[in-house]
């Protein structure tokens, strides 16, 4: 264990924690609100909006403690960092949203040349990396699982 | 049919071709997971889960695959804490504090087979127990009402995380997170619709499967892409691990607490293997005081911690199988595992599914035994997949999580789920927030509310009958005593790091 690894040691970082307890604060807050609109045709001793409201409390006090007594956070990444996660949202939530369209080979081929590029790899070993990746999930789950994938949409797959 | 008839019973189950073929799959596949640094065996669980839907297995085989993934990953996260010095996973933490320096010294091979004896003791110890005390706890839970059920409830979400993380604050938070973010849906009493937002994909509540791979291996992916930690030094020369078999003899005493500690902290709730490897050690250390040389190569430093997490590994299945509360994060996965299959884990599962029990319980066994075989001669090759890269090993994670979640209901949306909850997940990480609570209040919550509910409606809306029982009272009693004593370890913990 080295003295560098984030994670070892957390330091104080009182924003994090007032951030998250404000929110889940608001969080509590507008469920509360919301399960007023919760109301069933019958009559019941519990009504199915008591259960969220009775979570919504300690959830709403545990969030002030947060805000007036924060704890301890990890580090936080910085920028460089931050741009690499971001671009792994990118590349993913694209993925999801070109999945069908698209069909599986085109958007798994590409999502994966992306994603190795990613972790820092040369754009040689990605691109071959990445297809043998997209042709043995396609085999895999095509063939040996039987899932059908939409392989390429308007070419009979 | 006592225990004995029931569990030849299991082996009937368990030895089937297909059932054997899937723990050794398992086990081979579980050590695997969790020699890879970073992936532990929640991440590793919980990615496998939609492939064993997918393989369209019977519920008794697809537990039986992925308890065995749930047991090897326990074995494998010590190979890269003694070879790398990186603990596989959270449980193998306590094992790189002796075993890099055996690695060091050149007896990796010696620290690796005198683990994997260690690791089959422990294992074994806990499914003894399991087979004997899971019963027990059967015949004492089978006359329990719904009022005795939602104080079971409270005992879970008041003893987990507080135990394992140290905040209280943030782990209650974390599991009314969690029981707000199950409400979601549409109401099974009423129908009414809940937190949908008219979002007709939300009616049937957010996916668990999902939800799970993205809190824990899509987070981990965006922890992994911060750090950029490169494993190295792979190649040292390890040695055989034959000779760890005898220095296994030698720490036959540690073992037998390290199994014994670390059984009792996995069948707690909330606890779970960390605790389990965490306790083993540092009692042993104190146990044996100066005569140790803990820090520096001892092999008990190995032994201990690796019969602790084991066999926590095994006890904490206890409370899942036989009451259907999960103490751990794994075994909350493996509980969202049969609640997708429709089988509610409980009392009563033991009566209508004695096979898919007692199959498994037998599995276990057969397992420990395959393990152990895995991780004596072979345990090289395992040592050798370390020197994957970074760059092959997080793309292959992301799209085997992508195309099993995708494929579960070929639907994009549950892609986004996904996605939410891993920022989520790594957002919770970066707070010191632990997930696993956030877990239990999405799996446990439905029932959680059924039970409130139907408690209210025998009584007529009187809340009294919460407390009516001795059997309820005695529970808030037990949830009351382990959260001092979760306290008192807190304050127990600050102490020594304090020093």
């Amino acid at each position: 264990m080295t003295a560098d690894e984030p994670g070892a040691a957390p330091r104080p970082a009182a924003l994090g924690d007032r951030l998250a307890g404000a929110v889940l604060l608001l969080l509590a807050v507008v469920a509360w609100w919301h399960a007023q609109t919760f109301v069933s045709g019958f009559r019941q001793p519990v009504g199915p909006d008591l259960f969220p409201r009775l979570v919504c409390v300690p959830l709403g006090v545990l969030a002030l403690y947060l805000i007036c007594r924060p704890g301890l956070n990890q580090r936080w990444p910085g920028g460089a960092a931050l741009l690499r996660q971001a671009g792994l949202l990118v590349v993913l939530g694209g993925y999801a949203a070109f999945l069908e369209p698209w069909g599986f080979l085109p958007a798994t081929l590409v999502c994966s040349v992306l994603l190795i590029r990613l972790f820092d790899a040369a754009w040689r070993q990605a691109l071959v990396s990445g297809a043998a990746l997209t042709a043995i999930l396609y085999l895999l789950f095509e063939y040996a699982l039987g899932i059908p994938l939409p392989a390429i949409p308007g070419l009979g797959f | 049919m006592d225990i004995l008839g029931f569990l030849l019973h299991g082996f009937a189950v368990a030895t089937e071709p297909q059932n054997l073929l899937l723990a050794l799959i398992g086990c081979a596949v579980g050590t695997l997971i969790g020699a890879l640094p970073g992936l532990g065996p929640v991440n590793g669980v919980a990615l496998l889960i939609p492939l064993a839907f997918n393989f369209g297995l019977s519920p008794t085989a697809a537990l039986i695959l992925l308890v065995s993934v749930y047991y090897g990953t326990m074995y494998g996260g010590r190979i890269s804490s003694i070879v790398l010095n990186i603990p596989g996973d959270e449980p193998a933490m306590m094992t790189t504090l002796d075993g890099y320096p055996m690695a060091l010294a050149g007896r990796g091979g010696e620290a690796l087979g005198l683990s994997a004896v260690a690791s089959f003791v422990g294992a074994t110890v806990a499914t003894i127990g399991l087979t004997l005390f899971a019963p027990l706890l059967v015949g004492f839970a089978i006359r329990f009402g719904p009022a005795e059920y939602f104080a079971l409830f409270v005992l879970a979400f008041a003893t987990i995380g507080g135990v394992t993380s140290g905040s209280f604050t943030k782990s209650f938070v974390a599991a009314c997170l969690g029981l707000l973010l199950g409400t979601v849906g549409l109401d099974p009493a009423s129908g009414v619709s809940r937190y949908t937002f008219g979002l007709y994909e939300l009616y049937d509540g957010i996916d668990f499967i999902a939800a799970l791979v993205g809190l824990f291996a899509i987070s981990e992916c965006l922890l992994f892409l911060e750090d950029r930690r490169q494993a190295t030094g792979a190649s040292r020369e390890l040695g055989s691990a034959i000779p760890g078999m005898r220095s296994a003899g030698r720490c036959a005493p540690t073992i037998a607490r390290g199994s014994l500690i670390g059984f009792i902290a996995g069948v707690l709730p909330g606890a779970g293997a960390s605790l389990g490897s965490f306790l083993s050690y540092t009692l042993e250390k104190r146990w044996l005081g100066r005569k140790g040389d803990f820090g520096n190569g001892d092999p008990r430093g190995v032994a201990a911690p690796e019969a602790g997490n084991n066999a926590a590994a095994g006890g904490a299945l206890i409370p899942m199988l036989s009451l259907g509360i999960p103490g751990s994060g794994t075994t909350a996965i493996l509980l969202a595992l049969l609640l997708s299959m429709n089988i509610t884990p409980g009392p009563l599962l033991f009566e209508q599914q004695p096979d898919m029990v007692w199959g498994l319980v037998a599995a276990l066994f057969i397992g420990n035994i395959m393990l152990l075989v895995l991780n004596v001669p072979l345990v090289g090759l395992f040592a050798r997949v370390l020197r994957a890269p970074t760059w092959l090993l997080m793309p292959v994670v992301i799209l085997v999580a992508f195309v099993g979640v995708y494929s579960l209901n070929n639907s994009a949306f549950d892609l986004y789920v996904m996605l939410a909850f891993g920022v989520l997940g790594y957002a919770l990480r970066k707070l010191e927030i632990p997930s696993v609570p956030v877990v239990l209040g999405l799996l446990l919550g439905g029932e959680m509310e059924f039970n409130l509910r139907r408690a209210m409606s025998i009584s007529g809306g009187d809340w009294s009958i919460l407390v009516s029982s001795a059997i309820s009272v005695g529970i808030y009693a037990f949830a009351v005593a382990l959260m001092v004593a979760g306290l008192l370890y807190a304050w127990w913990l600050n102490r020594d790091s304090g020093r």
